[in-house]
């Protein structure tokens, strides 16, 4: 049956000498809400294009329910994009817009007409089937674009930064409304984004890309909790993970004076980067001492900096907080808590 | 934006200055061509004058018909206009589209050519026409017009295809439309504009032409531009013909301008989508 799992097997892709993706291997599942995240130019969007048949691999094949589709032509793919700019074509209104693809394979009209209004009820756009895209406002136009995804029931969506267009409040609505309509329509969905906080909530798994390759593959969870490397950690979070050099002996790392235990166990003495997020960070009567730089009130939660030396930590912590900026304070953090990174690779060190 | 009765009493005064200017030699052309010669000639001029229709009888029917004229001018400017445009259309897009090497020099040198002054190349354009026996005819004549309008068209009609997101292209790709129908469905009707511009410029260009007309052409094929010019020998100017041959010949210009600007300004309009859609 097409269900609509996605393979790519050793993807390269070159611009000249200029190497934007170095051998991607990837598998998605059937149904799965895929997020491709990383930061601008880390090569997700290649990916995708290089999944819709936009851009030719230079290496490497890409599979769809086991057929290799490396030379399929786009049309032939049975994927639906929404572009992040929409594409919506703008001489043609919100109807031919949806229409447009099953005009395209001659379908009749009576099933154009229903399964237009079928796409465009399940975005909530049925009022504007008469419009012109430039007569739509935003989320609108995103809308109908999703409309025009949707409409031929594809093997898979493919979704390239849709949200970015939109403003902030819009953005937190239609991500919620996103994840529903993939969940109803069960379709494999790959989806692109350089927000960490989008991907996290909206992705069953996720790859994170970072200078054309994946670095790590999983769910927003388990990626949050074991980030791959240094880089990740810090890209993964907001206000990301604190790095810090430390030296590793025992049990202990020793950052500067001061020394904090982990749950980690490795042989030997060696210098590492040890990590702690921020909502990991503990303050209180005892630990290491530091002085609170600056206080940023969320509301339900206090962001603190912390000055240590000449290093800067970030603290997430409840509403509930005597200090003030300008005094000191000490903090710790569960041993669990303490990850390790290679100071020369980077990678995570698990132990 | 609000103005003040100054500011716009002012505006309307330099507008009125300059629409003077340009419609003056028109309708000067106009009432001439109702005159009698001897009411032409009349000095001071007379605004005042029995009108006859005599010219236009004249220049349509009479002896000094320049139907015919028209009918080649027609010819070998619609024959132009056509070429042109299914060779530009083509090769505006790719040159839009692709990235060829060479691609800013080629644009250099679309516009170079239009800067070239057509006198210096009559000769040649005579001589390689008498070879391949073309002169006087209407292929001969919408060949050399092709020279002048293929690049200028090309030139003109790039920015338009440039301005259409490749995204867009692309979404149609994915929508199983398939380069051509892509190309048909998508990116033409979106320059459709630019397409009604060119057409009208080029038309005009060849409609207008007077210098290879004469050279090049003969007793076969006599354009609008060259009988017109027939009115004024050594002995007399016929000026109230030669206005009325001018109204003729300028008429089915001007309808095409009425006509196509409908075009051009639902072109323009399609262009001002707001937000993602275009951009």
């Amino acid at each position: 049956m097409n269900n609509g799992r996605v393979s790519l097997k050793k993807v390269v892709k070159r611009h000249g000498a200029f190497t934007a993706l170095h051998g991607i291997d990837l598998d998605i599942e059937p149904g799965e809400f895929f997020a491709l995240l990383g930061p601008s130019g880390s090569g997700k969007t290649t990916t995708l294009r290089i999944v819709a048949g936009l851009e030719e691999a230079s290496e490497g094949s890409v599979f769809l329910d086991g057929t290799d589709i490396t030379n399929t032509e786009p049309g032939d793919r049975d994927v639906a994009m929404v572009f992040q700019s929409y594409a919506l074509y703008p001489h043609m209104n919100v109807y031919q817009n949806i229409a447009f693809p099953m005009r395209m394979v001659g379908m009749p009209k009576s099933d154009i007409d229903m399964a237009v209004l079928d796409a465009a009820k399940k975005v909530h756009i049925e009022h504007l089937l008469d419009r012109k895209p430039g007569q739509l406002s935003g989320g609108q136009q995103q809308r109908c674009a999703l409309a025009r995804a949707i409409v031929r029931q594809p093997r898979l969506f493919l979704l390239d930064e849709p949200l970015s267009n939109l403003d902030a409040k819009l953005r937190l609505e239609t991500r919620g409304e996103l994840k529903k309509l993939q969940r109803s329509l069960g379709v494999t969905t790959i989806y692109v984004t350089h927000d960490q906080e989008e991907a996290m909530t909206i992705a069953d798994r996720m790859a994170v890309f970072m200078d054309g390759q994946i670095v790590q593959v999983g769910s927003p969870k388990f990626v949050f909790d074991n980030p791959a490397t240094a880089d990740v950690a810090n890209f993964i979070g907001s206000p990301p993970m604190n790095l810090m050099p430390a030296v590793y002996r025992d049990g202990v790392v020793r950052i500067g004076t001061h020394e904090l235990q982990t749950s980690c166990r490795i042989a030997g003495e060696r210098n590492v980067i040890a990590g702690i997020r921020p909502s990991s960070v503990r303050l209180g009567p005892s630990g290491i001492p530091a002085r609170i730089d600056l206080i940023e009130n969320l509301g339900d939660a206090l962001l603190v900096d912390l000055k240590l030396d000449d290093m800067m930590i970030r603290a997430r912590t409840g509403a509930e907080l005597t200090s003030r900026e300008g005094e000191s304070v000490f903090f710790s953090a569960e041993p669990a808590h303490v990850h390790l990174f290679d100071t020369e690779s980077r990678v995570r060190i698990n132990g | 934006m609000r103005r003040s009765g100054i500011a716009s009493a002012v505006l309307i005064g330099v507008a009125g200055v300059f629409l003077t200017l340009w419609t003056f030699p028109v309708l000067w052309a106009l009432l001439t061509s109702f005159k009698s010669e001897r009411d032409v000639l009349a000095y001071p001029p007379t605004l005042f004058f029995t009108p006859t229709l005599g010219n236009y009888r004249d220049v349509l029917f009479g002896a000094t018909t320049i139907l015919p004229n028209l009918i080649s001018s027609f010819i070998v400017a619609t024959f132009t206009t056509i070429l042109t445009m299914l060779l530009a259309i083509p090769a505006a897009y790719a040159l839009a589209r692709l990235n060829l090497p060479g691609k800013r020099a080629g644009g250099f040198y679309i516009l170079a050519t239009q800067m070239l002054p057509p006198v210096g190349l009559i000769i040649p354009y005579f001589l390689f026409l008498q070879k391949i026996g073309w002169l006087d005819s209407y292929k001969g004549m919408t060949l050399i017009y092709l020279t002048f309008s293929l690049p200028f068209a090309i030139w003109l009609l790039v920015s338009y295809f440039e301005d259409i997101p490749r995204e867009m292209e692309e979404a149609a790709l994915i929508d199983r439309a398939g380069r051509m129908r892509a190309f048909l469905y998508v990116v033409l009707p979106q320059v459709r504009g630019g397409i009604a511009v060119t057409v009208i410029f080029v038309f005009l260009n060849a409609w207008n032409e007077f210098l290879f007309a004469v050279v090049l052409g003969g007793n076969n094929v006599r354009q609008v531009t060259v009988a017109m010019f027939n009115f004024i020998s050594v002995e007399q100017t016929l000026w109230a013909k030669l206005a009325a041959a001018a109204i003729v010949t300028m008429a089915p210009v001007i309808l095409l301008g009425l006509f196509a600007q409908r075009h051009i300004v639902k072109g323009l309009t399609v262009g001002a989508v707001k937000g993602g859609g275009r951009r």
